[in-house]
């Protein structure tokens, strides 16, 4: 049965918007951690960002071991809420893609890309592979959603679409949707069913939040180096080659660290000093009501 | 000219926002700079063009709104002092964020942005405008953005940019070497070539460079634990200073409760009209402490602020409700004007919102649950294009919202809304559109 609604807590909004946004010429993607409750709403607490194995355009590919991790993650928020947390969800995003439902927005300025995509991920030891044409809200995606479903009914699927801009009116859009999948009544076709999903304010940044939105250096870090070993452990390449490869291997890193460490470094240096001060200005309010309480 | 924003101070924005219970705005930082493009035509050996780039670095956000202006749009300068500090010669625009209104500035912003512009001594000040809108039933959701040049003829839009990763594909690696036979060729590569190399055969530079992230890592990691620190800080602060307003507020109300006590002692006379009666202990707080709104509207001075929605919010957790409610009905809010919607709410006056005791009038239904029909589809385009919309009220004089609507809507939930919406802030009058009445000035 569909969940009810989705509560999406704004830190781990933060997070995805940050994921979003950090590329637009490829799809990036993560699973949701969060508990369900009786009321079939499922509420969001962190995200875990992924790696990809797999770094070609058309491919999104979730491992046996990332899953794992993933719920071992989730043990660990467990662990500090003592509430129970599972994965329950997982988001991915659209750059260049607007996702408005079929129903809405159909005259929309921007032409949709139609492309042939080959879509596989491993899940519980199984490989699922697809092969749909992607428009705005690819049936990929319902696919994909289906399978998760059939392991939790509850499991539910965003959508981050980003990097659209309407150049008539130079306006900048970033759009996120919330998804489950249905079996159509005819033939085997999955359709989607809309979810209400709403961002609930978190003021202070969850230290899980903070620690999944620093892993993505990280994790891009990783998938240089696992790509650069491969292609470093070729004998039969000669010195000039290997100069190349090595110098593809330090332009992409210099592009991960302006591009993501530093601007991410930025951020966090200043939410630290907006804190400081919101601790001050906190601190002032504090005597000021404690010595109105006192007067009364 | 051309913009920029960092992937993650835009992202910071939108959290803010997402936080906010009214409109949000704040502070755009960073710098100016002049990039110059040379080109050559057939008409002309050179030709070079003057770019003027904008990039934003970081934001500071105003804890409320009204917070360096009045509701005539006065700004003060001393209360922009307080909020930026030593960051005032790092502005370079302002930016300010709506639910669910069009894609233009409103008479108090243009008002504000010229006299921010004299006061920070920025002629070409920016301005960015966010707007949110969604689907009727809440499934999807738009964050529409407009950098505007105001000072400029015609209210000139920018687009903005947001710098990223880009390809991150490793398509540039070489699986295999250009086939070469010469000898000589083989000879040089490998004599010069091994200056690249360590003696564990791997590239000096990628150890150098490898340094570097490493470091960098490190540092974001450390930066990472403070904030997080700051976090917990912050929010334990923030609790106290909850706690105390609750305080206040049970005080006030319990010294009310006896002079009210003491003045029926005192004067016992046949109750007069039921909107004057004690309310009963299940009735919200809410409906005495917020919206009185008077009919000629106060105008506070920028420090005078309104209490904030969140504080009003707070005192509902502790109302004397019987019941305990299920968020369940979150997911059923309706939402004016939103996409999909069959068309827009008439806006009722001030007041009527959110003072729903445990019974209130049974809802006719809200319209707003996803007919789905994308009847106001077109709406939305001409909103994002920031078109005029017959069909609206808008007007910018005299800074009213559809915001107003929300209240009007709120009034008529069904019992179960109804107590969602008592009960406390998850989902319930929360963010993604909700907006408080006080705070949705424009």
């Amino acid at each position: 049965m569909a969940v009810s609604a989705v509560h999406l807590e704004s830190d781990a909004f933060l997070v995805c918007m940050n994921h979003a946004l950090s590329t637009e010429k490829e799809e990036v993607m993560g699973l949701c951690i969060g508990e369900v409750d009786t009321n079939r709403i499922v509420h969001i607490h962190s995200v875990i960002i992924l790696r990809r194995s797999d770094k070609r355009k058309d491919r999104v590919e979730i491992s046996p071991e990332q899953l794992s991790s993933a719920a071992t993650e989730a043990e660990r928020l467990a662990d500090m809420t003592g509430r129970p947390m599972r994965v329950v969800g997982w988001y991915h995003s659209h750059p260049h893609i607007t996702v408005w439902p079929s129903h809405v927005g159909k005259n929309q300025s921007t032409p949709l890309p139609h492309q042939f995509h080959n879509f596989s991920f491993h899940c519980h030891g199984k490989l699922f592979q697809l092969v749909c044409l992607r428009h705005s809200f690819s049936t990929t995606d319902v696919r994909t959603q289906a399978m998760y479903q059939m392991m939790d009914q509850g499991f539910v699927g965003l959508i981050f679409s980003c990097f659209i801009e309407d150049k008539n009116t130079k306006t900048g859009r970033v759009l996120y949707t919330c998804f489950q999948s249905v079996q159509a009544q005819k033939g085997s076709e999955y359709e989607r069913i809309e979810i209400p999903i709403h961002v609930v304010p978190h003021e202070a940044i969850g230290k899980v939040c903070l620690e999944s939105a620093v892993e993505l250096p990280r994790i891009l870090c990783q998938e240089e180096q696992d790509t650069y070993r491969k292609i470093h452990s070729l004998t039969h390449l000669d010195p000039i080659t290997k100069i190349h490869n090595g110098s593809v291997f330090t332009k992409n890193l210099c592009s991960q660290m302006s591009a993501v460490s530093g601007p991410l470094l930025q951020w966090l240096e200043d939410r630290l000093e907006q804190n400081r001060q919101s601790v001050i200005e906190l601190q002032l309010e504090k005597e000021r009501l404690t010595q109105e309480l006192a007067t009364m | 000219m051309a913009a920029s924003i960092s992937g993650y101070t835009f992202s910071s924005v939108c959290y803010h926002s997402a936080n906010s219970n009214s409109d949000h705005e704040g502070f755009l930082l960073g710098e100016v700079r002049h990039e110059e493009t040379v080109s050559i035509s057939d008409t002309q050996i050179s030709s070079s063009e003057l770019l003027q780039v904008v990039e934003v670095h970081n934001h500071e956000p105003c804890a409320q709104l009204f917070s360096f202006y009045d509701y005539a749009g006065q700004v003060n300068e001393e209360s922009l002092n307080r909020i930026l500090k030593d960051r005032r010669k790092n502005v370079i625009g302002w930016y300010r964020f709506r639910r669910n209104t069009q894609q233009q500035m409103s008479f108090r912003e243009q008002i504000i942005h010229k006299q921010l512009t004299q006061l920070l001594g920025v002629p070409d000040l920016v301005f960015l405008l966010f707007s949110f809108i969604s689907t009727a039933n809440n499934s999807t959701h738009a964050l529409e953005y407009v950098l505007f040049r105001p000072n400029r003829r015609y209210n000139q839009r920018v687009t903005l940019s947001i710098p990223n990763l880009g390809n991150t594909s490793q398509q540039e690696y070489k699986v295999s070497s250009v086939p070469n036979t010469s000898l000589n060729y083989a000879k040089v590569i490998k004599e010069h070539g091994a200056e690249f190399f360590d003696k564990d055969g791997v590239m000096k530079d990628i150890r150098t460079i490898f340094q570097v992230y490493g470091a960098l890592q490190d540092k974001v990691q450390s930066v990472c634990g403070e904030v997080e620190q700051s976090e917990r800080v912050k929010e334990k602060v923030q609790e106290e200073v909850n706690k105390l307003k609750q305080q206040i507020v049970l005080r006030k109300r319990k010294t009310t409760n006896e002079e009210r006590r003491l003045q029926e002692a005192q004067n016992p006379e046949p109750r007069l009209t039921p909107e004057e009666n004690t309310e009963p202990p299940e009735t919200s707080l809410l409906s005495r402490v917020a919206f009185h709104t008077p009919s000629t509207p106060e105008r506070p001075g920028p420090s005078a602020n309104p209490p904030a929605y969140a504080d009003l919010l707070s005192l509902q957790n502790d109302s004397l409700l019987p019941f305990s409610s299920s968020p369940t009905s979150a997911a059923l809010l309706p939402r004016p004007q939103a996409v999909g919607s069959p068309g827009h709410p008439s806006p009722s006056p001030l007041g009527l919102g959110l003072s729903a005791g445990p019974n209130p009038a049974p809802s006719p239904g809200t319209p707003y649950l996803g007919n789905g029909d994308g009847s106001s589809s077109d709406s939305l385009d001409r909103q994002a294009a920031g078109q005029e919309d017959d069909d609206e009220e808008e007007d910018d004089d005299d800074g009213s919202s559809e915001y107003e609507n929300l209240v009007s809507e709120v009034g008529q939930l069904p019992p179960v809304s109804a107590s969602v919406l008592l009960q406390g802030r998850p989902a319930a009058l929360s963010p993604d559109g909700d907006a408080s009445v006080r705070g949705s000035q424009t």
